[in-house]
């Protein structure tokens, strides 16, 4: 049986053009890069047997891009295409928009090409519809490096196959964040500045930084959450998450590189973990809190935002999982069986949704 | 970079936006026939640049003296920002003899050498003379900077891209902005050009680049202020596009048929945003929205007033000052 033949893509025109470019050494992703990228999804997608792929819309070059490579002879083995009919904003709503279409559309999975912002716009609407983060943005802690192609091959698979979806996908945490009535997610940080200004967006100055709120802190990571990687390593499926209080006083320093090409030693004012359902309230009175790298929005005593981590974040495709768990059941071998390995072999896995665990 | 002063980046874009305002009303006033471009007391066409404040203001809050600016067809923005007077040019606009470039230049031509700015009419000219500008500075050890402005038109141009291809490999104190205003003149972006971003482009030049999406002043400022400062400390040149707003027509008398956009273009206006977030804000009050409006209508009746005392050039100085 097939779980879903459909699958989504949402490919950010904006990501990788904000100011770390030049304040920091943040690549360039260009739009032709994220076609290429793209492409070799599709070819993923197509190769798995993903009958149809619903893309989002947007008028900065990637929906062209994209509609014209799919009718050149490369494309003969891609998924059929379509792009949502939405109203282009060329903002965050957008990604919005494009997502719910989407999980209305029953899609199994949905690959998005952005970086850490950009998942958390999609992670907001995509319900239990699982992601396959694919990094076009600049600092980026939640997608891991993967080769697109094997990404589109992942994506399918969980699309396909509930066994693949189990084995492959976990279940990643996220930040509330709750300022006066609004209510924000963050799926790394979020980041109590002292700055006055929301400015360009992009957060790049560690020194006015005061707090730090992580989901998950990973050592060899990059961002802010670097920094509580590089004091007290959270792994991303762990419970708990960490909560920093930087002291540019402290003679307790940490050396962490905090978006390409930057490094900065923090001091480190207080370290504590920071429980899942419990909420915080931020210790700056006024500030800007910035959200996955994003500054947000200036904040005041009136609207002193409270964190509460929570364990019920989007779900997420590990790409090396789900073609791992294809590859030990033969998903990959045709016919079925016809290559005997180690024993452990599942041979009805793509139709037998009782297959085994890996 | 510099510190923000919000109230001075609100009070230049009012300051401009008056100016444009008012050259608008002028400039139709006496137009007769309406579509004879040469008739009136303001001859030519004119290209205003209203909507697009927040690229000038966010710009040139960080230069200083020395600091030069080549800008094109739309230009009284990025003028009135780097300082260059309101009379001198008001005059130029209007073709008389006390105007920057004693009447003969118009709105398209506006000529101060001591503030380093020019413009021109013909597109992407300015970014070969940054070039030069910057070439200039960087040879006299100065820590000045060259700032070219351009359409996102324009840089289908080739001039654009010998601009960014020289300027990486001298490794020059400029900065190019790109005003992505969504049209050149009447053909959107989609239908010129290939890459969606000039970002991309600088890219492809070795030189970074990054793209500020929404109009928003202080986004301007702080892109705009790390890619001076950048220049400055000798680390070359980089590349800014800034999605903008032209408010009105590509020129003066344009129907804008063509114009997809037009039913949202109000609401899009960045100078009532501005208002409203510093008034929520505290840093603003009404009275000082009164204040700053009044202070800008009367610095540019003054200057209109100043251009209409004026005497027009006579017949035979026709020769004189055409020639550098």
């Amino acid at each position: 049986m097939r779980l879903s033949a459909k699958v989504g893509i949402i490919a950010n025109p904006a990501s990788a053009r904000d100011i770390r470019r030049i304040v920091a050494h943040g690549g360039a992703t260009t739009t032709y890069d994220k076609l290429n990228l793209l492409r070799r999804v599709m070819s993923g997608l197509g190769a798995i047997g993903v009958g149809h792929v619903i893309s989002m819309a947007d008028r900065a070059g990637v929906m062209a891009g994209l509609a014209q490579a799919s009718t050149g002879p490369s494309a003969k083995e891609w998924p059929t295409l379509e792009f949502v009919e939405q109203e282009i904003t060329h903002s965050a709503a957008d990604t919005t928009a494009a997502t719910q279409a989407m999980v209305n559309a029953g899609v199994g999975a949905i690959v998005v090409l952005g970086g850490d912002g950009t998942n958390r716009v999609v992670a907001a609407a995509c319900g239990d519809t699982p992601i396959v983060p694919i990094s076009t943005g600049t600092n980026n802690a939640f997608p891991r490096p993967v080769e697109a192609t094997v990404a589109g091959i992942a994506a399918g698979l969980v699309a396909l196959n509930p066994c693949c979806r189990r084995a492959g996908t976990y279940q990643a945490k996220k930040l509330e964040v709750r300022i006066g009535d609004r209510v924000e997610h963050a799926l790394v940080d979020v980041a109590i500045s002292s700055d006055d200004a929301v400015g360009s967006g992009a957060v790049w100055d560690v020194a006015s930084t005061s707090e730090l709120f992580l989901c998950f802190a990973e050592p060899g990571s990059i961002g802010l959450s670097a920094i509580g990687g590089h004091v007290q390593p959270t792994s991303r499926d762990a419970a708990s998450g960490l909560h920093l209080l930087l002291d540019d006083a402290s003679t307790t320093r940490v050396l962490a590189p905090i978006a390409p090409g930057l490094t900065a030693t923090v001091g480190i004012g207080k370290v504590s973990v920071l429980e899942a359902q419990s909420a915080v309230a931020v210790e700056s009175e006024r500030g800007v809190i910035a959200i996955d790298g994003e500054r947000m929005l200036r904040f005041g005593p009136s609207n002193r935002p409270t964190i509460t981590l929570a364990a019920n974040g989007p779900v997420v495709v590990n790409v090396d999982k789900t073609v791992a768990y294809a590859s030990r059941n033969g998903l990959f071998v045709s016919p079925p069986g016809s290559v005997a390995a180690s024993g452990h072999q599942d041979k009805t896995a793509l139709t037998n949704q009782q297959s085994a665990e890996p | 970079m510099n510190p923000m002063n919000r109230l001075e980046l609100y009070t230049e874009m009012v300051r401009i936006r008056q100016y444009e305002s008012r050259i608008l009303q002028e400039y139709h006033a006496d137009k007769s026939p309406a579509w004879d471009i040469g008739a009136g007391l303001i001859p030519g066409e004119m290209h205003l640049a209203a909507g697009q404040e927040p690229a000038a203001v966010g710009v040139c809050a960080h230069l200083k003296k020395g600091d030069g600016i080549t800008a094109p067809h739309r230009p009284h923005h990025f003028a009135l920002a780097h300082g260059v007077d309101m009379n001198a040019m008001t005059a130029e606009i209007y073709g008389r003899t006390t105007g920057l470039c004693k009447g003969k230049g118009g709105h398209m031509h506006l000529f101060d050498p001591e503030n380093h700015f020019s413009c021109s009419g013909i597109i992407a000219q300015g970014y070969p003379v940054a070039c030069g500008q910057a070439l200039a500075m960087k040879r006299k050890g100065t820590d000045n900077v060259a700032i070219a402005v351009a359409g996102e038109g324009a840089a289908n141009q080739g001039a654009f891209h010998e601009s960014l291809n020289l300027a990486a490999v001298w490794n020059l104190p400029v900065v190019f902005i790109i005003e992505d205003n969504d049209w050149a003149i009447s053909v959107p972006r989609s239908d010129s050009t290939a890459t969606t971003s000039n970002a991309d482009r600088a890219a492809g030049y070795g030189i970074p680049g990054v793209r500020v999406e929404d109009n928003d002043v202080e986004a301007v400022f702080e892109a705009a202020g790390a890619a001076i400062d950048r220049a400055r400390s000798g680390e070359g040149p980089s590349l800014i596009e800034i999605h903008t707003l032209r408010l009105w027509g590509h020129f003066e008398g344009d129907a804008q048929a063509y114009r997809t956009d037009l039913e949202t273009v109000d609401e899009r206006d960045p100078i009532p945003r501005y208002a409203a977030m510093l008034l929520e804000s505290g840093e603003l009050t009404e009275d000082q929205v009164q204040e700053i409006a009044a202070t800008a209508d009367a610095e540019v009746d003054a200057a209109i007033q100043f251009a209409l005392n004026s005497p027009i050039p006579a017949p035979e100085d026709a020769l004189l000052h055409v020639f550098a």
